[in-house]
């Protein structure tokens, strides 16, 4: 079935335009639970209730507030949060290209599709020229009324468009103060032995090796209740749990026969 | 006060860690509040029993699954927790691959996975498993439970501590071909046109020099409505046509131009006076320490 696109719009870098669809790269599987009352088992609301009166508020009697300070809001209408979106239209304007891999992991948000609209033709050349120079075109894009930071590169014949985080939404790992964290360092033995143990678990990556093993043990749980089985029940094992560093490297190796 | 979202152990071979899982995001969204425009108060939102008629405690929130319409199965915290114990508690690491091996498309959300105490015995293990993996630029790959939701975890150093993204499950990721491609092989010369393009624009990836623009116009529309100026929507550059682009030609104008052009001068009232200052300083503008924000606009854009 051919998802639905979601935007339909311009990639664009100097002269070159692309015409494009967006479609979401992702579909979440998570399991739709309801909210339920505990006391009846009946399926839960939600109310929008004014603090001042108490009462249910309508949809159409609610505005989007700033707090400008304790308790005194000011309003914003959705012509003047559009006007943060910014002018770009339908348009991602590419403003420079950086390798792939230097984009660091935490960096990206949410992946999207590309897919061809009305010509194929330079869509496939731009598709071609970042899959052969391993770049991502870095730039702005505007949707919803609100502005992202992307990358847009090669994927599989496809051009995928990240959206990125910005540098100062990510927390410094120093931020966790471990290196002023006393502490004996380990060995240069034991770091030598956890190196070996990492060598031999090391193998290429295949994804299909994961699955979420655990919303389907959900959805059998929920069958079996909906039988009126019981429910089943697992026994923890107990953690075999060594306080010494260097006895538990040397078990683990000894273990992988290495 | 933030708290750790995941609190549990981390396990290689024997070796197991005690840690805890925090954000590794620091949100900077201007939130909004609902509020009610005839009072110009915030709105609540409440859980509501329509059976009993009134709003329920959130310590009396179940969750349930409905199996048809109508049929509502409750599943407890407990029965959910009792599925995996060892996972809700466990990562345990299974396998270590090269980081340019996966795919950016799996990255979610990101997390930094710290000492669970300050215990001589965990702070060691803790800093083994950074010393040994921060050689070679691998990813330590392994599955747990949090907050009833199983999920894919890739661990690694960063700046010192260990961070660990969460990934999508190769199931959850439509496959690229289920959205319309081109179907003819680019031109050749076309391409190589192109991939010059990419070059002659390509940059090192400074990720500090990219600011939300979002959040800075979010701040201004704000500030002038306080002031209380009227503030309108810019009309869109309208979509220029594109029925018949002469792709070639524009590949090659665009080239000249490259080659010719350096880079875009940056909107320099988007940046802090410190960043403007540093740029002063790499261009070694005389007078730079006694200069305002403004005045330092002025001269980097002479």
């Amino acid at each position: 079935m051919a998802p639905r696109s979601i935007w339909n719009g311009t990639l664009s870098f100097g002269l070159v335009r692309v015409p494009i669809k967006l479609f979401s790269a992702i579909e979440p599987k998570g399991i739709g639970f309801r909210e339920v009352h505990v006391k009846d088992d009946s399926p839960l609301q939600h109310r929008r209730i004014c603090k001042a009166d108490g009462n249910e508020v309508e949809r159409d009697e609610i505005a989007k507030g700033y707090e400008v300070s304790d308790g005194e809001f000011l309003l914003l209408d959705p012509e003047e949060i559009k006007a943060a979106g910014g002018d770009r239209g339908k348009t991602i304007e590419i403003e420079e290209f950086v390798d792939v891999t230097d984009i660091d992991p935490f960096m990206f948000n949410k992946t999207y599709y590309m897919g061809v609209r009305d010509h194929a033709e330079p869509y496939a050349v731009v598709a071609e020229a970042l899959l052969q120079s391993g770049k991502a075109g870095i730039g702005r894009f505007t949707f919803h009324n609100r502005e992202y930071l992307v990358a847009v590169r090669a994927h599989e014949g496809r051009l995928a468009l990240h959206t990125l985080r910005f540098a100062d939404e990510i927390v410094a790992g120093e931020d966790f103060e471990l290196v002023a964290k006393k502490g004996k360092a380990p060995t240069n033995k034991e770091v030598g032995m956890a190196r070996k143990l990492i060598s031999g678990l090391t193998e290429e990556f295949d994804p299909g090796e994961f699955q979420d093993e655990y919303r389907a043990a959900v959805m059998d749980l929920i069958e079996r209740k909906a039988e009126g089985k019981k429910a089943p029940k697992k026994r923890r094992k107990k953690a075999k749990k060594t306080d010494d560093l260097s006895d538990a490297l040397e078990k683990s190796l000894a273990a992988q026969g290495t | 006060m933030p708290r750790p979202l995941w609190k549990g152990t981390v396990s290689f071979g024997l070796v197991s860690v005690p840690v805890e899982l925090w954000s590794a995001i620091r949100d900077q969204t201007i939130r909004f509040r609902e509020v009610h425009v005839t009072d110009g108060s915030p709105v609540r939102h409440v859980k509501y029993c329509a059976a009993e008629g009134k709003p329920v405690d959130p310590s009396e929130v179940g969750r349930a699954y409905e199996v048809e319409k109508g049929k509502l199965i409750r599943i407890t915290d407990e029965e959910l927790e009792d599925l995996e114990p060892e996972k809700t508690q466990t990562i345990e690491i299974e396998s270590f691959v090269p980081r340019e091996e996966v795919d950016p498309i799996r990255f979610d959300h990101p997390y930094y996975m710290v000492p669970g105490n300050d215990s001589v015995g965990t702070l060691r293990a803790y800093k083994l498993l950074v010393e040994a993996m921060t050689e070679g630029d691998l990813l330590a790959l392994g599955t747990f439970v949090m907050r009833s939701r199983e999920y894919l975890a890739a661990i690694r150093v960063r700046d010192g501590a260990l961070a660990l993204s969460t990934m999508h499950f190769p199931a959850e990721i439509r496959p690229p071909d289920a959205v319309p491609g081109p179907e003819e092989q680019a031109d050749a010369e076309a391409v190589k046109d192109a991939v010059a393009i990419v070059e002659e624009l390509s940059t090192d990836w400074e990720p500090d020099s990219y600011q939300d623009q979002y959040r800075a116009r979010l701040k201004k529309v704000i500030d002038s409505k306080r002031k209380g100026k009227k503030v309108k929507a810019p009309t869109a550059k309208e979509e220029k046509p594109t029925a018949a682009p002469d792709l070639m030609a524009a590949l090659k104008e665009t080239l000249a131009n490259s080659k010719r052009r350096r880079r875009k001068p940056r909107d320099l009232t988007l940046l802090s006076k410190d960043q403007l200052y540093e740029l002063a300083s790499e261009r070694g503008l005389k007078g730079r320490s006694s200069m305002t924000k403004q005045q330092l606009i002025k001269a980097l854009k002479k």
